[in-house]
């Protein structure tokens, strides 16, 4: 008879052959559990508190962990660097990518850099000489280099990278000190009021590949913020991460305060959120139109705030009770 | 393999599925939850199934957790209804509460430390397992040592998991 303790280390073992998705044992851990019902319940309690440890750890994932390379007792193969923490269904062709990455950066010769900026309202697409090309928002400014079509920092505002993919040659772009690197990729990228924000609508874009190196697939977006440490991943709608460019935005839970920051750059509004309604979130689809007093009319409903004109343009509110 | 196809196998081994879910269980609900997989089976999108089988089992497996997660997470509220923290639920946004996110800061570094403490070779054992999906026997190529040798590690990282969760749910 097992006791509690060496239930525990089996129902581990259990749980750890049953990640690989080739596992095929299901009836002899049946078997195993139905010998003892507490099996079943320790096993389902591990197996919630492994769940739980997959969300400890996607909150910020910490730097790749190459615990000590001096000694060289642990050596992390670069090829498989964590293409694997969103599932195991991101095959070898990003490993490939990535090996082909590591002696790029080298190569790169002197830059060459030239601003691209567009007024809050005004929108611009750029192409660039491998073929990708770059939509930008409103208020954004974007340095491109003449030298190196693959680099872009996206100084402030948005834009959206549909980037022709080069396994030898990765896109990269940097935002608010962030490097993000594509894996053939269409990807929207905004830097205003204190926040980074990537959404992913084709492919895979990397998150810092030399430090935190997130991986993001498809529909999935990232956020982080200024002087906070935590990176935050969510799944979203890849249609809905561009509909910008139809002049459509769409929100699911995003703060007011975001909203109010993204009907500036689109539109060319002074508009803020004051503080009682800049974290509350909205969900929901906003149709931009140029017509200001009427947008503004059917605005104040959606957000259910109170729209105001202040000193510096307008705010938001909240309604009177 | 089709829907249709995985449906022939869903019910040429509806009795194994059932005991599976018993011994899992699943008690007299077994029938309801049976009901359940399939729901969820054929609602998912349809794609190549490799092993049929092994991925009714995987389902009913993974349906069994959940219910139990569930579970727990109401049970939970139930107790604290009062925590502005509440459960983080992947796939959904969490609040834009300050406070969650401190929490969630919190947690991790928790978490570091707890592994940290293992030692760098385990540390990394359970980072490439846990975190890159890497199957046992590759981490043990990679860093050179035995099969065995991953598996107690893995086992000790666990142990501080689950050790770590105790603390952590007992704040």
């Amino acid at each position: 008879m097992m006791d509690d303790m060496q239930i525990r280390d089996a129902a581990i073992d259990w749980l750890v052959r049953q990640r690989d998705p080739a596992f095929d044992e299901w009836e002899a851990f049946g078997d195993w559990l139905a010998e003892d019902p507490t099996r079943a319940a320790i096993y389902q309690e591990l197996a919630a508190l492994d769940a739980d440890i997959g969300d400890w750890f996607a909150v910020a994932p910490s730097p790749v962990s190459a615990p000590d390379p001096v000694s060289g007792t642990v050596r992390i193969a670069p090829s498989s660097l964590s293409r694997r923490r969103f599932g195991g269904w991101l095959g070898g062709a990003v490993a490939a990518s990535l090996v082909a990455m590591t002696g790029y950066a080298v190569l790169q010769s002197r830059p060459d850099p030239y601003s691209i900026e567009t007024a809050a309202g005004e929108r611009r697409s750029v192409r660039l000489a491998d073929g990708s090309s770059i939509d930008l928002n409103g208020a954004t400014r974007l340095i491109l280099d003449r030298r190196d079509a693959r680099v872009a920092t996206l100084d402030r505002g948005e834009a959206l990278f549909t980037v022709v993919h080069d396994d030898d040659r990765p896109f990269i772009v940097h935002a608010a000190g962030a490097e993000l690197r594509d894996v053939g990729t269409i990807f929207n990228v905004v830097r205003d009021g204190g926040r980074l924000s990537v959404a992913v609508a084709e492919g895979e874009v990397i998150y810092n590949p030399g430090a935190e190196n997130v991986s993001l697939p498809a529909g999935r977006t990232l956020m982080v913020r200024d002087g906070d440490a935590v990176v935050r991943r969510r799944a979203a709608d890849p249609a809905a991460m561009v509909a910008w460019r139809q002049n459509r935005l769409v929100y699911d839970g995003a703060p007011i305060g975001d909203v109010a920051a993204d009907l500036h750059r689109n539109l060319g509004l002074a508009i803020t959120a004051a503080p009682d309604v800049a974290a509350r979130p909205f969900r929901g689809a906003i149709a931009l139109e140029r017509n200001d007093d009427r947008f503004l009319a059917r605005l104040g409903p959606l957000l259910d705030v109170t729209v105001e004109r202040g000193q510096q343009g307008w705010v938001l509110t909240a309604r009177d009770k | 393999m089709t829907t249709s196809g995985l449906e022939a196998v869903f019910f040429e081994n509806r009795d194994r599925l059932l005991r599976f879910l018993a011994a899992h269980g699943a008690g007299e609900a077994a029938e309801d939850v049976l009901q359940e997989l399939w729901m969820r089976v054929s609602a998912a999108p349809a794609g190549p199934v490799g092993q049929p089988l092994a991925y009714l089992y995987r389902a009913a497996n993974n349906l069994m957790v959940d219910r139990h997660r569930a579970l727990r997470t109401s049970e939970r509220r139930d107790r604290d209804w009062s925590d502005a923290a509440g459960a983080t639920v992947p796939g959904v946004s969490d609040a834009p509460g300050g406070e969650r996110v401190l929490i969630a800061r919190e947690r991790l570094r928790h978490a570091d430390a707890a592994l940290a403490a293992l030692g760098p070779r385990a540390e990394a054992v359970f980072r490439r397992h846990r975190l890159d999906g890497i199957p046992q026997r590759e981490i043990a190529a990679e860093l050179g040592v035995s099969l065995s040798t991953v598996e107690s590690d893995l086992r000790r990282a666990y142990r501080a998991m689950i050790e770590l969760k105790g603390r952590l749910d007992a704040e």
